[in-house]
Order: structure tokens, then sequence, then C-alpha cells
């Protein structure tokens, strides 16, 4: 898992952000810090100003997740499970999952305030990119 | 009794459609309920006296209504059963009782509206109030006995504009408890005010004020209460402390001290060694004792906890021999 880390970091400092946080391009959201990132997908922060947010998680171990788990939120799987099971008790639900980029993008598109992960070449007038990593 | 039912039928229609779920994060039947529960079971030897007690057994419910509305609910029965060994005394209380009944009313990042019986936002421990989720089968005498561990009434709590990471709670109660018989005070007013704020490389510090009356006694306290933790994959370190002054019937005052430090060290995410040193003054009381805690936690999956410690206190005859078994479902 190391070595995996690893090799995503190296790669990500050779080329640059490769993924994205995307919302509707209609969403009032503009840019997002890494703690405003952070607390939408551990669901401690439920709204951005007015705006209710729903984040989006794919589903699996894909490399953007494994990415987004341990630079943005700081947290490896495990770390991340125990507190979810700490949320159970708190009355609070993981993030949805979906099966592929692409029906992240369409939830985006289509559920106001959703927000997920794509990579950067899926990006185009539809949605509106928040946050790269 | 109403609220009892509720809070059951609740429980059991969504039982009824459960679908198959991951250990220690519930049923998930649909956005608005997922179901869960716990249990924990003790082991205590203090001085001649050994007992083992099925201690907490409870149940809950929650789920989102609507995207601006949520809910909990939750029954507990504590003290289900105990066997003293030594005597051959056994004792148990079934009933359940309203732990938790509260909405959460989502109306901004800064602005939301916790109401109904809910945990009181003081301090680590009482956030966390069940075994399973400790690290250490006891905890500080601070978090049961100086303050309301329930708020019957309103949390307004948010994120403080202008302030990234930190957050608010704002709470109130004039009433009675819910659930009267089922609140370590019972108490008639209850007033407070916390704040939290998550600081760079894993740490976090806040605080916390208040001010109730009891039920009986008509004993007023005000605290000032102060709480700091480290926390990363293999040492968590944390430290509280509480102040509270108070006022009986009018005719007299005194001063209660309580702190804590406590250090953790994960060897691998199943094992983990457990220190914790504690101080406890009650002048009214005349009531103080010094304590110091190791313990020993092995967690094969994370809401399985099997815990063991050992407690020496200045007051000898306090010493005890803890061990837990505790599971969230």
């Amino acid at each position: 898992m190391k070595a995996l880390l690893f090799a995503i970091g190296l790669s990500m400092t050779l080329l640059g952000s490769q993924y994205v946080l995307i919302v509707s391009k209609k969403s009032g959201i503009g840019s997002l810090s890494t703690q405003q990132v952070k607390e939408i997908f551990l669901q401690k922060r439920h709204s951005i100003g007015s705006e209710r947010v729903i984040p989006l998680n794919l589903v699996g171990q894909h490399e953007s997740r494994i990415l987004f788990e341990s630079n943005v939120l700081g947290m490896d799987r495990d770390r991340l499970n125990n507190y979810w099971v700490k949320q159970h008790y708190e009355g609070v639900s993981p993030p949805l999952t979906q099966g592929s980029f692409e029906s992240i993008k369409a939830f985006v598109q289509s559920v106001d305030g959703s927000i997920g992960c794509v990579p950067m070449s899926m990006v185009d007038s539809s949605v509106k990119a928040v946050y790269e990593f | 009794m109403r609220f009892h039912k509720l809070a059951l039928s609740i429980i059991l229609a969504a039982s009824l459609q459960a679908e198959p779920y991951t250990l220690g994060q519930g049923y998930q039947v649909n956005d608005m309920v997922n179901v869960g529960g716990y249990f924990s079971s003790e082991f205590a030897k203090k001085g001649a006296q050994e007992t083992i007690t099925l201690d907490d057994v409870a149940v809950m419910a929650y789920g989102d209504i609507d995207p601006m509305l949520s809910y909990m609910a939750e029954l507990e029965a504590v003290g289900f059963y105990s066997h003293n060994m030594t005597t051959g005394v056994e004792t148990g209380d079934r009933k359940f009782h309203i732990e938790r009944l509260y909405g959460d009313l989502w109306l901004s990042d800064a602005y939301n509206i916790r109401f109904g019986k809910q945990i009181t936002p003081v301090g680590y421990w009482n956030k966390e109030p069940i075994n399973v989720l400790r690290d250490s089968s006891s905890n500080p005498l601070y978090s049961v006995l100086l303050f309301p561990k329930f708020l019957t009434g309103i949390d307004i709590n948010g994120f403080i504009p202008g302030a990234e990471g930190a957050k608010y709670h704002l709470f109130g109660q004039n009433n009675r408890d819910l659930d009267p018989g089922y609140i370590n005070i019972p108490n008639t007013h209850f007033f407070g005010l916390s704040v939290e704020k998550e600081l760079p490389s894993d740490w976090t510090a806040g605080g916390s004020i208040g001010d109730y009356i009891t039920a009986v006694g008509n004993q007023h306290t005000r605290y000032v209460q102060v709480n700091a933790k480290y926390d990363d994959a293999t040492w968590q370190m944390m430290a509280e402390g509480l102040v509270a002054k108070s006022e009986y019937d009018d005719t007299s005052s005194d001063n209660t001290l309580s702190g804590y430090v406590q250090g953790m060290y994960r060897y691998n995410p199943q094992h983990a060694v457990i220190t914790r040193v504690e101080h406890f003054t009650d002048h009214h009381r005349q009531y103080e004792d010094n304590i110091a805690v190791v313990g020993y936690s092995y967690r094969p999956l994370y809401p399985v906890s099997l815990k063991g410690e050992y407690q020496w206190h200045s007051l000898e005859h306090e010493n005890r021999i803890l061990f837990s078994f505790s599971v969230l479902f």
C-alpha cells in the first residue's frame, strides 16, 4: 500500500493535478479549501453558506479515491472505516457511492448540491471544478 | 410513555426491511432509516467483591427525513443484568430508557438547530459515551459527576464564520429531562456554550462554559472546561480540565476541580496500551481522589472491543480491576 501511495504521489508531482471535485454549473459554490472539502466528505459539514451539499464517492479502491483519502482527508482506509463506525453512533452515514466517474458526473449534473470527484479531462461546461488534487 | 412508543415504532418499522450491513455501521434500509445498536459487558474486582454485569443494551435508528431534517432515536437499558460473584446476588433493570430522541434542522453551515433529548456537547468523553467507542473500560470522573450528560432542549450549532475548522454549540434547557429517571444529574435549567477548533497536525482544542440547577437540592453550578487532543495513527494524547463552583440552597458555596491527562500508543490497528492520571476534588463532599490507570485495548475488528485495566486510587479502597467486552452493530 505504501509503495502504491508513493507511486501515485510521485506521478502527481510529475504530472500535476489529475482529479477535480465538481459541482453543477448552476451551483453558487466557488472554490473550496482543503479544510472545507475534508469537512464535507467526513459529513461534518452539510452546507456551504446556505447551499446544502451532498458528497459522492467512487465505489471501491480506485487510485483517485485512495489519493483523495490519503492526501485530502489525511486518513488511510482502516482509519477512515474506524471513523465511520464512530459516526454511526452519532447518526451519520458515509457519503453515497457511485459506480463510475460517468455516473458521478451525471449525478452532479442532475442533483443540486452534489459534489464528486472526476478526472480533470471530464470537466466541461456542464459542471464546475471547485477543488483540484 | 408516548415518546417510548414513538422511538420503538421507528426502530421496529426499520428492522422489518433491513438489508445486509457492515458490522459497526448499522443496517441502512434507505436514506430515511438506518438501524443499529450496541451492548457492553464488564467484569469488576474491587476488594473482595467480584461482579459481572451486562451493562448497556441499546437499539437506535436515524436517517434523513428531508434534505434539511434528520432524526435520531435511541433506547437503552443500563445495568441490564448483574451478578455479584462474591455474594451470589443477581440484580437487573430491563427497563429501556430514552437515551436520545432528537431532530436536526440543517439551515446553513453557520446555523443549525438540534432539538429534543441529546447528548450534551461537552468535552471528548461525553460525546462518545459508550464502552465500545472508548479506549479504556472506565472514563474520567469529571464526565459523569460534574455536568448533566443529557440535554432536553435546543442546541444551536455550526461553524464559526471566519474561523476555519472551528465549531460552536450554544445550548439550553429550561425544563426537566425527557426521562428524568435516566440522567446523571436531574436538572430544571441548563445552559451552556462549547467551542472546538481543528488545528494543524492532528491537534484539536476547545472549551465549554455552563450553568445548571439541579432538580433535587436546588444546587446551582457554573463550570468552565477546557480540552486538547493530539491524535495520529499511532499516538493519541488528550487532556481536559474542569472547574465548577456550586451554591447549595443559597447558604454555602464550594468548588470542584477535576482533570486528567491520557496517553495511548497503538502498536498496530488492533492493539493499544493506555495510561491515564486523573485528579478529582469536591470540597463540598470532602471527596478527593487521585487515580492512575493502566489499560490494554484489543479490537479484532474496530466495532468489537476487549479491554482490561487496573486503577490505583489514593483512596485505596477504590482500587479495582476492570475487563470489558462490547460490540457496536
